[in-house]
C-alpha cells in the first residue's frame, strides 16, 4: 500500500469528470512554460555562476524552444527538449566566450539531464570534486568560493602570501577541472 | 597582454564572486578549464537558484509577445498533455483540465498515508516546542516528516517530495515546503502549489500524548 509507486510526472488536479473547463488565458500559459524554465534557469546558473548570464541564456532557451514544442509531447520530451536547447545555448556561450568547441565542452555540458535535481546535483557534484583534491587545493577553493574569502583573507588563513594563494588557486582550479566523477 | 595566468584567472574569479557577468578577454581561453570550473564553484556557493520575480515577469512578456495568442493555446495543449493530463475526450467527455485556478489555494488533497510495517510511535518533542503554523522537520527512525501544530493538534507530512526523491525544506517566510530539486512548493498540509500540481505529499501519522508529539516511524 505504502510502497505504491508514483508516476514520475506531475499529476494536475482537475475538475470532476465530464465538467467542461475553460482553457486558461494566454498569460496563464506563459506561467506554465515559466515553471519549466525555472529548472532551466537553475541548470544554467549552475554552469555559469552568475545571474546576468544565466538570465540571458535562459531567455535564449525560452525563445528558441517554447515556440517549437509540439502538441501532445510527453513531459519527458518537453523537459528533454528544453534541456537539450539549454545545453546547446550553453555550448554557444562558452564557445563564444572562450573559443571552445562544443566537443571540448563535452564532459561538462553533454552530461545527461540530472535525475535528482539540476541544482542539488550540481552542488553535490562540486562537493565530490573538492573531495578528490589535495588538502591545500581543496582548502583554497573552499575558502575562496564557498566561504567567499578574499585573497588576503585566504593568505592569512593559510599562512601564505597573496601571490602564492593566487598561484595555488589557479592550480587548484586546473586540478579540479581534471577530476572525473563516475556518474 | 602579458597578464600572468594566475592574475588572469583571479580577475575572473573575483568577478564571479562579486556576482558579475563573465567578461573574458582574448587569451583567457588558455585557462578555459579553470574558468569553467570557477563558474561552477561560484554557482555552488550560491546554492539552488530561482529566477528573480522581475526576470520572470519579463520573460512572460517576451514569450507572449513572441507568438500570437492562438499559438499559446497550442503550446498550452502541448504542455498540458506533456504534463500528464488527459487532454481530449476520453470515453464520453473528459476534457482537458485546468492546471491552475484563479490563484486561490488548491483544494487539500490527501496523499497516501505512510503505514510502516512494524511501525512504532517515536517521541519527537514537546508540543510546546512546536510553533503554531510553522512546519518543523522531525525524524521518527527512518521516517522523516514535517510536523505542523495547529493549537493543540498536530499534522504531519512526509519530508520527501512527491515527485523527486529530495528532502524538502520549510520556507518560513512563505509558509511553504520547498523541494530544492525543482523548486516545487507544497502547503504545510502537503498540497502542491503552483502552476501545475504534483501529487500531494504522503501523510505521516502523528499524535499528541501527554503534551508530547509522537510520530509513527520505524
Amino acid at each position: 500500500m505504502t510502497s505504491e509507486s508514483r508516476p514520475p510526472d506531475p499529476v494536475p488536479e482537475g475538475p470532476e469528470q465530464g465538467q467542461v473547463v475553460e482553457l486558461p488565458a494566454a498569460s496563464r500559459v506563459a506561467d506554465i512554460a515559466i515553471d519549466e524554465l525555472e529548472m532551466i534557469y537553475a541548470f544554467i546558473y549552475s554552469r555559469v555562476g552568475n545571474r546576468a548570464d544565466a538570465e540571458d541564456l535562459t531567455q535564449q532557451v525560452a525563445m528558441k524552444a517554447i515556440p517549437r514544442l509540439r502538441q501532445g509531447a510527453p513531459a519527458s520530451a518537453v523537459r528533454g527538449y528544453l534541456f537539450a536547447t539549454a545545453r546547446s545555448v550553453l555550448g554557444g556561450f562558452w564557445s563564444t566566450r572562450l573559443g571552445l568547441s562544443e566537443s571540448e565542452l563535452h564532459d561538462d555540458l553533454a552530461m545527461a539531464m540530472p535525475q535528482a535535481g539540476y541544482s542539488e546535483e550540481s552542488v553535490e557534484r562540486v562537493r565530490r570534486i573538492l573531495e578528490q583534491l589535495s588538502d591545500n587545493y581543496r582548502r583554497v577553493l573552499e575558502l575562496r568560493f564557498l566561504h567567499g574569502y578574499s585573497l588576503k583573507e585566504v593568505a592569512v588563513e593559510m599562512r601564505s602570501t597573496v601571490g602564492a594563494v593566487k598561484v595555488m588557486q589557479l592550480r587548484a582550479l586546473r586540478a579540479a577541472a581534471k577530476v572525473r566523477l563516475d556518474g | 597582454m602579458g597578464e600572468r595566468p594566475e592574475n588572469r584567472v583571479d580577475r575572473i574569479v573575483s568577478g564571479l564572486l562579486h556576482g558579475r557577468r563573465l567578461r573574458l578577454r582574448g587569451g583567457d581561453a588558455e585557462e578555459k578549464e579553470a574558468v569553467v570550473m570557477a563558474a561552477r564553484l561560484a554557482a555552488a556557493r550560491q546554492g539552488p537558484q530561482r529566477m528573480s520575480p522581475a526576470f520572470r515577469k519579463r520573460l512572460v512578456k517576451q514569450l507572449e509577445a513572441a507568438t500570437p495568442p492562438e499559438s499559446w493555446m497550442t503550446r498550452r495543449a502541448a504542455l498540458v498533455a506533456g504534463l500528464g493530463v488527459v487532454a481530449g475526450a476520453v470515453g464520453g467527455g473528459l476534457l482537458g483540465r485546468a492546471l491552475e485556478g484563479s490563484g486561490s489555494q488548491p483544494p487539500a488533497t490527501a496523499g497516501h498515508v505512510v503505514r510502516p510495517t512494524n511501525g512504532r510511535w517515536v517521541d519527537v518533542g514537546a508540543l510546546a516546542d512546536f510553533t503554531p503554523g510553522q512546519a518543523r522537520i522531525v525524524k521518527a527512525g527512518a521516517v522523516g516528516a514535517f510536523v505542523t501544530r495547529d493549537g493543540d493538534s498536530v499534522s504531519a507530512v512526509s519530508s520527501i517530495c512527491s515527485d523527486l526523491p529530495c528532502e524538502l525544506w520549510w520556507d518560513s517566510s512563505q509558509h511553504t515546503l520547498v523541494c530544492p530539486c525543482h523548486n516545487r512548493t507544497f502547503t504545510a498540509q502537503g498540497s502542491s502549489i503552483g502552476t501545475y500540481r504534483l501529487p500531494s505529499l504522503d501523510v505521516v501519522q502523528v499524535r499528541v500524548r501527554d503534551g508530547r508529539v509522537e510520530v509513527l516511524g520505524v
